[in-house]
């Protein structure tokens, strides 16, 4: 093969295992406390209230990606299907579904726990999918919890003072029904001091995803989706923030030597839609072996919030919830690829259609056409999914992206 | 013989084919063998039987490409190159004016737009599923009990615009017993099922304008399917010489090119 080059591993990585590891073990102690709480929440949803009232935060996605990426998520889906949910709806909900009706978790294998925390309380928005609001509902079913949520002004052109004060109203009522439920009271200095380090921990994130616009590229979209974990679970922690300084000063370094995570790198390419988490491993070497690297993509930008300059910490929940790019039109969108390709000098993107998640999908409205009309970059739009392979045909992505390269090269030429 | 020869194989899902050209792109022999369990050793077949057709021996072999499903298979390659690639090659040099190439093969169809050099512009293979490839052709075939070949010439002969609605091979199967138990005439039938693939293959093009190059083994082998893809783009399509060789014969002149400009070859093509 040409591409003789050795990886070189992230030396920051050794710190993350057990960060992780400590905040899943956390969580599994304060569910068997009764001093303490849990709370479940989804991705982008109004953690920081839920820390700032003193709840240890799960987020049931996360352990859906961990069960495709253990690759076992097919193993679990009929399960949910056979209790009703549809085989074709978000594979993240229906293993995750399926592996509690089975008793299963990666987490028992990876960090000696019996599975997720037990919840006293789920909270959800659907700024992201209206599927979590149902995937929550069983969960409180099951768990005889209260489910709580927000349903915030979805697929937003500009976002308004009238949709941000909506929002807002939206968290104020949140915050008021948990207060009298658990018979709590918010700190609104303690909230925010989380938003604050929720937006410092955004903020360094979106600094290092930054390094990767030099040539090489420091840093590739699966290295992000293994260091993201910080910025999803433990938004609003200091851990998070020192992490993310010490990847920083890692990557900052790299810039500085010209050290890349593909060190003889010859294509840039973006990653448009949902990664495959049972095939990261044979993703990234595939792409290494091709001498591209994976420099930006969409999911590990979703994580990058604006900053919070103090005032109001609702307000700024209020407005990273709508402004997240899953929440907007299509011109939006649309735009916002355009300027992260032309940031990251991206010589061609590949939108992955997920099969079970149309909405961290954008192929599905003629975007790719449209941007191949407008752009001089080639676009590969190819099926898989997040996690069910019986939606995916290793041999017929392998070669789509192979033909993406050599489609790359003869421009080249 | 004397000189080198340049060799393409394109290990298909259903078909291995072997191209063997000179250094002047003349096409010297080639060979089609069904591809088995044992991709290696079907492309070893066509590969001897190419190779005696054209004269020459394995000595004589200065260059080898191979294509294809099976393509990491083919140990005498000196680098493999996707079937995408190769199909726009051989049919560029067929026909420098073709724009839009459609391939229907045994398990996958795809579909290549080239730009007015000639250069990929955009490609789309069928989703993972038989839905507009020969698989669904035969499997149809086999469950009325019905020689393919017997279907196509049965097509040829309808007067009528009755189409096959189902994608799904299942559903197909299915939709044509109805119209058999509903009486319609076999021979609409049959049309109809070639008119089922040419709507599928219509809707994966990104554009329809231009020339429209058809290769692969069904339009190589049934009449009715150039027929229906021509009713479907409204034009007549361009059906090279060897349909069936169109990615073997575009992995041998790449090999021929890669051998001229051995050194500064594109560097990310795997060497087999
Ligand atoms: S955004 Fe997609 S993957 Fe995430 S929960 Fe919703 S449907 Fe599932």
């Amino acid at each position: 093969m040409p591409a003789t080059a050795k990886r070189i591993e992230i030396a920051a990585q050794k710190q993350l295992r057990p960060i992780v590891r400590d905040y899943f073990l956390n969580l599994d102690a304060a569910a068997s406390d009764p001093a303490r709480r849990v709370a479940w929440c989804t991705s982008i949803g109004p953690c920081e209230i839920l820390t700032a009232l003193g709840f240890e935060v799960y987020f049931p996605e996360n352990h859906g990606a961990l069960l495709g990426a253990r690759k076992v998520s097919h193993e679990y889906i009929p399960r949910a299907v056979a209790a009703g949910y549809c085989a074709e709806s978000c594979s993240y909900m229906t293993s995750d579904i399926g592996s509690a009706l089975a008793g299963f978790s990666p987490l028992t294998e990876a960090f000696g726990i019996a599975g997720p925390p037990k919840p006293d309380l789920l909270v959800y928005s659907t700024n992201q999918c209206r599927e979590v609001q149902d995937w929550w509902g069983f969960f409180g079913r099951r768990h005889e919890v209260p489910v709580l949520g927000i349903t915030p002004p979805t697929h937003l052109g500009d976002v308004t003072a009238e949709h941000i004060s909506f929002v807002r109203g939206e968290l104020a009522r949140l915050i008021d029904i948990i207060e009298t439920h658990f018979g709590m009271k918010l700190n609104e200095n303690h909230l925010t001091e989380v938003v604050a380090r929720s937006s410092r921990a955004s903020t360094l994130w979106n600094q290092i995803l930054d390094t990767a616009r030099v040539r090489p590229a420091t840093f590739t979209f699966f290295d992000g989706l293994f260091h993201m974990s910080p910025v999803i679970l433990m938004r609003g922690s200091q851990t998070a923030i020192d992490y993310y300084e010490v990847l920083l000063a890692e990557m900052s370094m790299r810039v500085r030597d010209g050290v890349g995570a593909v060190p003889n790198e010859r294509y840039r390419v973006y990653w448009e839609g949902m990664p495959i988490w049972p095939k990261l491993r044979e993703m990234s070497d595939k792409f290494f072996d091709l001498r591209a690297v994976v420099a930006a993509s969409t999911y590990c930008n979703s994580w990058a919030f604006e900053r919070f300059d103090g005032g109001d910490p609702l307000e700024w929940m209020a407005k990273t919830s709508i402004a997240i790019f899953i929440n907007r039109d299509e011109r939006f969108k649309q735009e916002f690829l355009v300027d992260m390709f032309d940031r990251f000098d991206i010589d061609g993107a590949i939108f992955h259609n997920a099969r079970t998640c149309p909405n961290n999908t954008n192929s599905r409205f003629g975007m790719a056409q449209r941007l191949r009309d407008e752009q001089d970059r080639p676009i590969l739009v190819f099926d898989g999914d997040l996690s069910d392979l019986r939606f995916f045909s290793t041999a017929q992505t392998m070669t789509n992206i192979e033909a993406f390269i050599e489609q790359l090269e003869e421009r080249k030429r | 013989m004397s000189g080198p020869v340049f060799v393409g194989i394109d290990v298909g899902s259903s078909a291995t084919k072997c191209v063997v050209i000179d250094d002047r792109f003349s096409v010297l022999g080639s060979h089609v063998v069904a591809s088995g369990f044992d991709y290696a050793e079907s492309a070893e077949s066509a590969l001897s039987r190419a190779l005696a057709e054209s004269g020459a021996s394995r000595n004589d072999i200065a260059s080898c490409v191979s294509t294809g499903y099976g393509r990491q298979h083919v140990d005498i390659a000196d680098r493999n190159v996707t079937e995408i690639s190769c199909h726009a090659r051989g049919v560029r040099e067929w026909s420098p004016e073709v724009r839009n190439i459609i391939d229907i093969g045994g398990q996958d169809t795809k579909v290549i737009r080239l730009n007015e050099r000639g250069q990929m512009a955009d490609y789309r293979m069928n989703a993972k599923c038989a839905a507009g490839t020969g698989t669904f052709l035969e499997s149809i075939a086999a469950r009325l009990g019905v020689p393919l070949k017997e279907i196509d010439a049965l097509a040829m002969t309808s007067t009528c615009g009755t189409v096959v609605n189902s994608y799904c091979t299942v559903f197909a199967g299915t939709e044509v017993i109805e119209r058999i138990k509903g009486g319609q005439p076999r021979e609409d039938i049959s049309m109809g099922i070639f008119r089922s693939i040419a709507s599928r293959v219509f809707e994966m093009m990104p554009a329809h304008d231009g020339v429209c190059g058809v290769t692969g083994g069904v339009v190589a082998h049934c009449r009715a399917m150039v027929r229906a893809l021509e009713e479907a783009l409204d034009t007549m399509v361009y059906l090279p010489p060897q349909p069936q060789h169109a990615g073997a014969f575009g992995a041998a002149l790449l090999a021929l090119e890669f051998s001229k400009t051995e050194g500064s070859q594109p560097s990310h093509v795997a060497r087999g």
